[in-house]
């Protein structure tokens, strides 16, 4: 390795570095989603970060780190994390936007709801949802990200958001039929 | 006249921004002509949005560890290492690590390594950060290097001075890295590990702590009077 080469390995090395340090809140937020603990979110998070950076030589295009990061991520969670089961209550750290009261009730009601009905899919179909939603990723990118063919993304894509709906609708249609509490004097 | 049937599929490709112009402006007019059609394209917008919504600010991460798995819990060690450190906020900021490798010629000028003569490449690390994960990132760079010269015959010195914060590396009690340093101490006569003594001395008189050091470090008068004399004697420098 000439000087050259050595100072231009170390500089790539640490542009990757700052880069994939970078990506540690994207990747809780998405790890979040699909296990629904903060714990296990944060252990698979700084996992995927540890390996990123162990094989930054791996990576030969420097614009797909999003994509190959993603990819690490999925494979960890698949071989080690799936099989934990999630502590935290999914209605723990609600948002509030100092808004009325009613209203941070009825924002808060929605999130609470629409994280129960994320959680409620099965794993493969919250990982699809997450990429393609959340994530924002294309659907050739997420193909590559779970290693299946784009046509299987779509429909399993759609198949999710049914069930996802399908959670939503039945939700509403429980809280409807709930008497409300009236005051007796 | 009836629209063309559209694929459900479509639809989801249309919310997603997945479809061509010329595709979108046919779907586009099929939404027109159908409001059924229309409505269910409404609802998927909708259900995303009402997701992006509902994740854009998960709780934050916990300090809770609970992956099973042997090498884990040895980096979950590290990370409370990190917290008992006074890092406190590293779980809730993760660490960017700008900044962090600076390299000098040997006259502390431009950005070029320096080789201290024509056949040998000498590079002194000036390790002052107390991040394990930054010295682990550390010990893989030398190794990388080391292994790299071997392999083409060429030859190369690494020292890796540690002072302040990053004395850490060297002390029996703290350094994660014990292992992996002796290993490499071993097998890389030509990579050395200096420690600095003041700040020996300054732990002993300003904290009390009488400091072991692992027996792969040598020790120098002054970390930064060391690293100086390296670079006025033609070693590149990169401090970390």
């Amino acid at each position: 390795m000439t000087p050259r080469e050595l100072f231009q390995h170390l500089t790539r090395h640490h542009r990757l570095r700052s880069a994939i340090s970078a990506e540690h809140g994207r990747l809780y937020r998405l790890a979040w989603s699909w296990c629904h603990d903060r714990g296990l979110a944060e252990d698979l998070a700084q996992e995927t970060l540890t390996r990123a950076l162990e094989q930054l030589d791996v990576l030969r295009d420097e614009a797909r780190l999003r994509l190959w990061i993603t990819t690490i991520m999925v494979n960890l969670y698949r071989d080690q994390f799936r099989r934990q089961r999630p502590h935290d209550p999914l209605d723990e750290h609600l948002l509030s936007e100092q808004e009325s009261p009613e209203q941070d009730l009825n924002r808060n009601q929605l999130i609470k709801r629409t994280r129960q009905a994320l959680a409620a899919l099965s794993p493969d179909q919250r990982q699809i949802v997450s990429l393609i939603d959340l994530a924002e990723f294309s659907y050739a990118d997420a193909a590559a990200i779970l290693d299946i063919p784009v046509g299987t993304v779509m429909s399993r894509l759609a198949r999710a958001r049914g069930r996802l709906r399908q959670q939503l609708e039945q939700d509403g249609i429980q809280r409807s039929q709930v008497v409300p509490l009236r005051r007796v004097t | 006249m009836r629209p063309p049937s559209i694929d459900p599929l479509e639809l989801h490709a249309y919310v997603d921004g997945e479809l061509t112009s010329e595709q979108q402006a046919e779907l586009l007019d099929a939404l027109r002509d159908d409001s059924a059609l229309a409505k269910q394209a409404c609802q998927l917008q909708r259900l995303k949005q009402q997701l992006q919504i509902a994740y854009r600010d998960p709780p934050p991460p916990s300090r809770r560890r609970h992956t099973p798995r042997r090498h884990w819990r040895q980096r979950v060690a590290i990370l409370l290492l990190l917290l008992s450190s006074g890092l406190t906020g590293w779980l809730l900021h993760p660490p960017i690590y700008t900044d962090r490798l600076v390299l000098l010629d040997a006259d502390g000028r431009g950005q070029q390594p320096a080789v201290a003569d024509q056949n040998e490449t000498r590079i002194v690390f000036h390790l002052t950060n107390p991040d394990q994960l930054v010295a682990a990132e550390l010990l893989t760079d030398i190794e990388q290097l080391l292994t790299t010269y071997r392999a083409r015959g060429s030859r190369l010195r690494v020292e890796v001075v540690s002072h302040g914060g990053g004395m850490d590396l060297l002390r029996q009690r703290l350094s994660r890295h014990q292992q992996r340093i002796a290993q490499l101490a071993n097998d890389y006569p030509n990579l050395t590990f200096v420690a600095c003594r003041n700040t020996i001395d300054r732990l002993r008189v300003e904290q009390g702590i009488e400091l072991q050091l692992i027996p792969q470090a040598f020790i120098t008068e002054s970390g930064v009077s060391h690293v100086v004399t390296r670079q006025r004697q033609g070693w590149a420098y990169i401090r970390v």
